[in-house]
């Protein structure tokens, strides 16, 4: 016997007997390419389906410490890792909203150096053009409240991180600017990883989420999807089976019928997996995995800086993202972060964070040249495979090189550069230490938070998952909304990009629904 | 016997210095139980075998052929300091992975954040939202009739 269940609903998990629904379009992921991909079928009419991982925690909901995150924000307690000749941890979300809970709520419209490579090495230009990209961006910042962070923050509550990576690159003839995000009142508590309690984030599960409920679709939370039902090569469904969050007991199974479509939005680390299950065949399935590598600077300064007091991230740089693919940023990571960067054990390691409130840390990411590969685990979870090149080191080392400099401008009396192989601290004339600091990915602490591509959008078979008309070759009305369809780098933080790239896909997949009924209709 | 080998780790990590205290002088057991009780398997085999390699490798770090339960307190240290910067890749990523859960003890803890000047941290509630149905509101969204090609 199976459960079925009303439009409008939320559905959390649950025990016994199966579930089975239908709607008119499945969306499988809740973040920034699923979201948006959601509420634009439901606006237009369309019963929708979004099935997510992870639960749904509200404001209230969210963790306070770090262990808290780990626990209810990450999946597997944060332990997905990229594995080449180092180990990368990689950040990512696992909750009703995904990265767009977690982030630094930072928008950033697509360079159009991107969306012309888009057209010209990929063949992208009928689907991805400034024609539609624009407006999409537009919609969404109208929809998101995007606003410059100093003037929604205030200067008193900007942060002095903020203010003197600002002043430290401008100073130096760099442009740099407060970051633009999706909030609305932000209090400037460095908080964003942990999820904004005081409801300032605009992250999907605030706004587009509920609109999709309030327009009839229905949500399925712990929900994670083992496979896409594929008959006579259309995608008709999917199935899984709920998960506890907490217990990660396995509960009741789910079945899901999809009318029209399937769109999948599973992350860059869960899409080509999840397809690779499903029984995809593709040479690009898996393949053109990329990322922004990312590692931090530490300066400590004399006069209390309290980064704590400020926009999580509040001042970026895109100055150097031409010639030398680098992003700077100011980046308030909580204690618990930087006391396991901070390099060092015993009585030294506890010592050294005596003055976390002198400290103030930028980062430095790379628009990396590194191509990687994601594929279906064995023992259930996924293998990222990937390795920064020696020309991404070079570039991690000039970017860092570059905001120790700028600290030391700024009046820090020492900078950590947390690299192995270089002395704990480094005093204003020990610069080039950094400079020429070791161009070994097990030497430096990256991290990788911005992911991109396993099953990638594209003209040549050989080297894309998803035709330019948008459907997964060789499977009619399967789709891919996410950052995995991307085929390139950005150089800038996704968030925005993935949104428009999911917005104009789920726009044309309604429209071109639309005309094709029309026709349907005409011949009946 | 897990959870105190586990704690004894962690504290050598991050010890009292000064003023700060470490976790040797914090109870940190009940939310050490409550991460052995509900941490991802994968995240508490990283944990359990990192632990071990903390216990073993005295030889490699300080020199000493001891386990490192059995080190001079003096010693311990050098060894934790040792090896979180040893020139052995996988010494060091066992080592971060302690840091990693130690942090997260020792930097959410109240002593140790009112004694840095940050302030305490809420309890995580560790909540989530069940079932739940939106009662239906008129349509304003567009119906596919009316979109545009």
């Amino acid at each position: 016997m199976t459960a079925t269940a009303r439009p409008g609903a939320h559905l959390a998990y649950r025990e016994g007997s199966p579930l089975a629904l239908e709607a008119d379009y499945i969306v499988v992921g809740s973040g920034s390419g699923g979201s948006p991909a959601a509420l634009v079928l439901a606006r237009a009419g369309y019963s929708v389906a979004l099935l997510e991982a992870g639960p749904w925690r509200d404001a209230d909901d969210y963790p306070a410490t770090m262990l808290g995150v780990m626990r209810d924000l990450f999946p597997n307690w944060g332990a997905t890792v990229a594995v080449g000749n180092s180990i990368l941890p990689i950040v990512q979300a696992q909750l009703v909203g995904g990265g767009t809970v977690i982030n630094s709520a930072i928008m950033v419209r697509t360079p159009g150096d991107v969306v012309a490579s888009w057209a010209s090495d990929h063949g992208l230009g009928d689907v991805l053009n400034p024609g539609n990209m624009g407006p999409a961006l537009d919609r969404i910042e109208s929809e998101l409240h995007v606003a410059d962070s100093l003037e929604d923050t205030g200067a008193a509550r900007f942060g002095g991180s903020n203010q003197r990576l600002l002043d430290g690159l401008r100073a130096g003839g760099l442009s740099a600017h407060p970051t633009r995000r999706n909030v609305r009142g932000c209090q400037g508590q460095s908080r964003c990883l942990q999820g904004c309690r005081l409801g300032a984030k605009q992250s999907s599960n605030i706004g587009w989420i509920p609109e999709v409920l309030s327009l009839g679709g229905t949500v399925l939370s712990c929900a994670p999807v083992q496979r896409v039902q594929i008959v006579d090569g259309r995608a008709v469904g999917v199935q899984g089976r709920f998960r506890h969050p907490q217990t990660r007991r396995a509960g009741a199974r789910f079945i899901v019928r999809a009318r029209r479509g399937v769109l999948l939005a599973a992350s860059a680390t869960g899409t080509a997996p999840l397809l690779q299950r499903s029984g995809v065949r593709s040479p690009a399935l898996g393949r053109f995995w990329r990322a922004h590598p990312g590692a931090g600077i530490i300066g400590v300064y004399p006069d209390v800086i309290d980064m704590y007091e400020g926009v999580t991230q509040g001042t970026a740089s895109i100055h150097h993202r031409g010639e030398h693919g680098l992003k700077l940023e100011s980046l308030a990571l909580p204690l618990e972060l930087v006391a396991g960067r901070t390099s060092g054990g015993g009585k030294q390691l506890t010592a050294r964070l005596g003055d976390i409130r002198h400290q103030a840390m930028w980062i430095s990411a790379v628009r990396a040249e590194a191509v990687g590969t994601v594929r279906q685990g064995r023992l259930g979870g996924v293998r990222v495979a990937y390795e920064p090149t020696r020309r991404d080191l070079e570039r991690l080392r000039l970017g860092s090189a570059l905001l120790a400099r700028t600290h030391f401008a700024q009046g820090a009396s020492r900078v950590r550069p947390g690299v192995v192989g270089l002395p704990f601290e480094i005093g204003p004339d020990e610069v080039h230490l950094l400079e020429q600091a070791p161009l070994h990915n097990r030497a430096w602490t990256w991290v990788l938070s911005h992911l991109f591509g396993g099953a990638v959008l594209g003209a040549d078979p050989n080297t894309s998952v998803v035709a330019p008309d948008l459907h997964v070759r060789g499977v009619r009305d399967l789709h891919v909304v996410d950052a995995s369809a991307l085929p390139t780098t950005l150089g800038v933080n996704p968030q925005h990009t993935i949104m428009a790239v999911a917005w104009i896909i789920a726009d044309r997949l309604a429209n071109d629904d639309r005309t094709r009924t029309k026709s349907a209709s005409k011949r009946d | 016997m897990l959870t105190r080998t586990l704690a004894w780790v962690l504290a050598a990590t991050f010890p009292s210095s000064g003023d700060l205290p470490g976790l040797d002088s914090l109870d940190v057991r009940p939310s050490l139980r409550q991460l052995q009780r509900e941490a991802a398997p994968v995240f508490a085999l990283g944990l359990y075998g990192s632990t071990v390699a903390f216990l073993l490798c005295p030889l490699l770090t300080v020199g000493w052929p001891l386990p490192a339960f059995l080190l001079p307190r003096r010693v311990l240290d050098r060894h934790a300091h040792a090896m979180a910067g040893h020139r052995f890749y996988l010494v060091r990523q066992a080592m971060l992975m302690i840091k990693t859960v130690g942090a997260a003890l020792w930097g959410a803890h109240p002593a140790v954040r009112s004694q840095l000047g940050l302030a305490a941290y809420e309890p995580d509630p560790g909540t989530f939202r069940g079932d739940h149905v939106v009662p239906q509101t008129p349509r304003s969204a567009p119906q596919p009739a009316e979109i545009q090609p």
